[in-house]
């Protein structure tokens, strides 16, 4: 086991949950450095501090090597947790992380088991374009026989056709091959027709 | 409500193309050697198409490619000339065959001083088709299925084929094997193959295929020509050039693995016709960028009108061949009344060349 990677995730994940926690950006001795404070002329925010750390993270998420430290170390919960923060960045990396490491299997598990679909589709109402494109992608490979009937529900068919119509390139890739390759045929047509009977993105009010 | 972000159609700047500013904050013991920017990498941003910004506007396409070649095959390259560019400079489009190429040739590219210019690349999966989006996600599934030894049911059963061999570290390059102890470096797994990495694939059995490769005249041949052309040896295999440890070079060796299938395997004659009518087929495909899949290097520019009738890419039929080819030669002139030597003496060439550097 490659102890110099669990030790460094494990740092990341703990300098994360002290800034976290404190609500200010204090001095805290991790294993394997200080953090510093003083050594930049430029104060960093939590915020920031959080930022980089979440990106560090789920870019680790990217390599399957580092699977079973990550869950190990519950960063698949912090994701999750992540996805409902008010800060539009943090939503953005968690997201990325989520995209990231989702396909295998065992996360895959997790996740649904953790109802992560729900807040994942949420994302895709973001503004943030990383976000939902990285959405869109999650579901994607988190649908399975189980699954699907929650992750191709109708009001995710509906924005999905809403997004293969979209001018950027990314979005509307993403979307039709959702719509090509993780939809049947009806469920299709079903968005399709609802969406005509609405004007322009406004849903009419129920009856 | 709908995603913002830009208009979004290629060849329009998106903000994912946007070079962001250096952290400054990071905590010492996650700062790598040089400053990085705070970004996420996911399967979506990356991409075939690199963006090459910050070109100068000296000429210098072919050098550029050229360039870029180094770490894999080119399918498609171009200037972009409605992309906003900075006085004095161009933007170019390059798309490889390989994703994991083109990640390999942004890290080393971005960020380097060209003609005196200094270049950003990023990735430009805007180019994408769906087509193209699509497999390059079921190309991720396969590799974390693979990677993870697990399938889920919308992975193909069919076996990818030998591209992993010995570790399922060859092909993807994950530099964590050998790098346990460099905790406290470079910590952008987004990037996987680093200098590290890469010569850690020069120690794989694909070595041992190199140098039955060196052996054959038919690699000889390619490799003069080649490294006459680029002025540069640059297409050798390291093993030729002790010390260097080019990433495509090993990324060519990890090509010629697939290729010739293990030591082991005996592929019979008649997948070797298939095969090799395929990669005619292939290289007809490029007029203006070759590419050929048993050649150690990407061969760029025009080809020339002679090609090779028959090219059997076997040392042996090629002898038959020619010495058939000749024999015929020989009777149709014996049986003419002319008794002026032909070029066919010529025939003493043992080999058919394949396609003639200018």
């Amino acid at each position: 086991m490659d102890l110099g990677r669990l030790e460094y995730l494990q740092a990341l994940v703990t300098e994360f949950q002290m800034t976290d926690s404190t609500g200010n950006q204090r001095r805290c001795s991790l294993d394997l450095s200080v953090l510093s404070v003083s050594s930049h002329t430029r104060l960093f925010s939590l915020a920031e501090a959080k930022e980089q750390v979440l990106a560090n993270l789920a870019n680790f998420a990217y390599d399957p090597n580092n699977y079973g430290y990550l869950r190990q170390l519950q960063v698949l919960d912090l994701f999750l947790d992540m996805l409902t923060e008010d800060n539009e960045t943090l939503v953005e990396f968690a997201m990325g992380g989520l995209c990231n490491l989702c396909l295998d299997k065992t996360n895959k598990e997790y996740i649904l088991e953790a109802n992560g679909v729900e807040p994942i589709i949420n994302c895709l109402s973001s503004s943030n374009e990383e976000t939902v494109v990285s959405a869109v992608t999650t579901l994607m490979f988190l649908t399975t026989p189980r699954s699907r009937a929650q992750t191709t529900a109708l009001p995710v068919v509906e924005c999905m056709l809403r997004f293969s119509l979209s001018a950027n390139t990314r979005l509307s890739n993403l979307a039709s091959v959702f719509l090509q390759d993780y939809c049947s045929p009806p469920q299709v047509e079903e968005a399709r027709n609802l969406s005509k009977h609405t004007a322009v993105g406004i849903p009419l009010p129920k009856d | 409500k709908m995603a913002a972000g830009s208009s979004g159609r290629p060849g329009a700047p998106c903000r994912h193309h946007a070079q962001l500013g250096a952290c400054e904050s990071r905590a010492k013991y996650r700062e790598g050697w040089r400053p990085r920017a705070v970004k996420v990498y996911t399967i979506n941003l990356e991409s075939r198409y690199l963006l090459i910004q910050g070109v100068p506007a000296l000429g210098v396409m072919k050098e550029l490619v050229e360039q870029f070649a180094l770490y894999g095959a080119i399918e498609e390259y171009h200037a972009l000339d409605e992309y906003p560019a900075e006085q004095f400079t161009e933007v170019y489009l390059i798309k490889f065959q390989k994703l994991h190429c083109a990640r390999v040739a942004k890290k080393k590219m971005d960020e380097q001083s060209f003609f005196g210019s200094l270049l950003h690349v990023c990735y430009a999966p805007e180019f994408e088709t769906v087509q193209e989006t699509r497999e390059k996600l079921q190309d991720r599934r396969k590799y974390i299925a693979k990677a993870t030894n697990q399938r889920d049911c919308f992975v193909s059963t069919r076996v990818e084929g030998p591209k992993k061999t010995a570790s399922k570290n060859s092909e993807h390059d994950c530099p964590w094997g050998t790098s346990g102890s460099r905790v406290a470096s470079n910590w952008d797994p987004s990037c996987f193959t680093s200098s590290h990495g890469v010569s850690h694939n020069t120690g794989s059995p694909s070595e041992n295929h190199n140098q039955s490769l060196l052996t054959s005249p038919h690699c000889d041949n390619n490799c003069a020509d080649i490294s006459a052309y680029f002025g540069q040896n640059t297409s050798l295999p390291p093993s030729a050039h002790p010390g260097r440890h080019t990433p495509p070079a090993s990324l060519m060796q990890q090509r010629m693995v697939s290729i010739y299938n293990g030591i082991d395997r005996f592929v019979p004659r008649t997948t070797h016709l298939q095969e090799r009518k395929r990669k005619r087929e292939e290289g007809n495909k490029f007029s203006l960028i070759g590419t050929s899949e048993d050649n150690t290097e990407v061969l760029i520019g025009p080809q020339l009108p002679e090609i090779p009738k028959v090219d059997m890419d076997d040392e042996s039929l090629n002898t038959s061949a020619t010495l058939i080819r000749n024999k015929l030669k020989e009777v149709a002139a014996s049986v003419s009344t002319t008794s002026v030597e032909k070029p066919e003496s010529s025939s003493s060439k043992p080999l058919v060349k394949q396609r003639r550097r200018i």
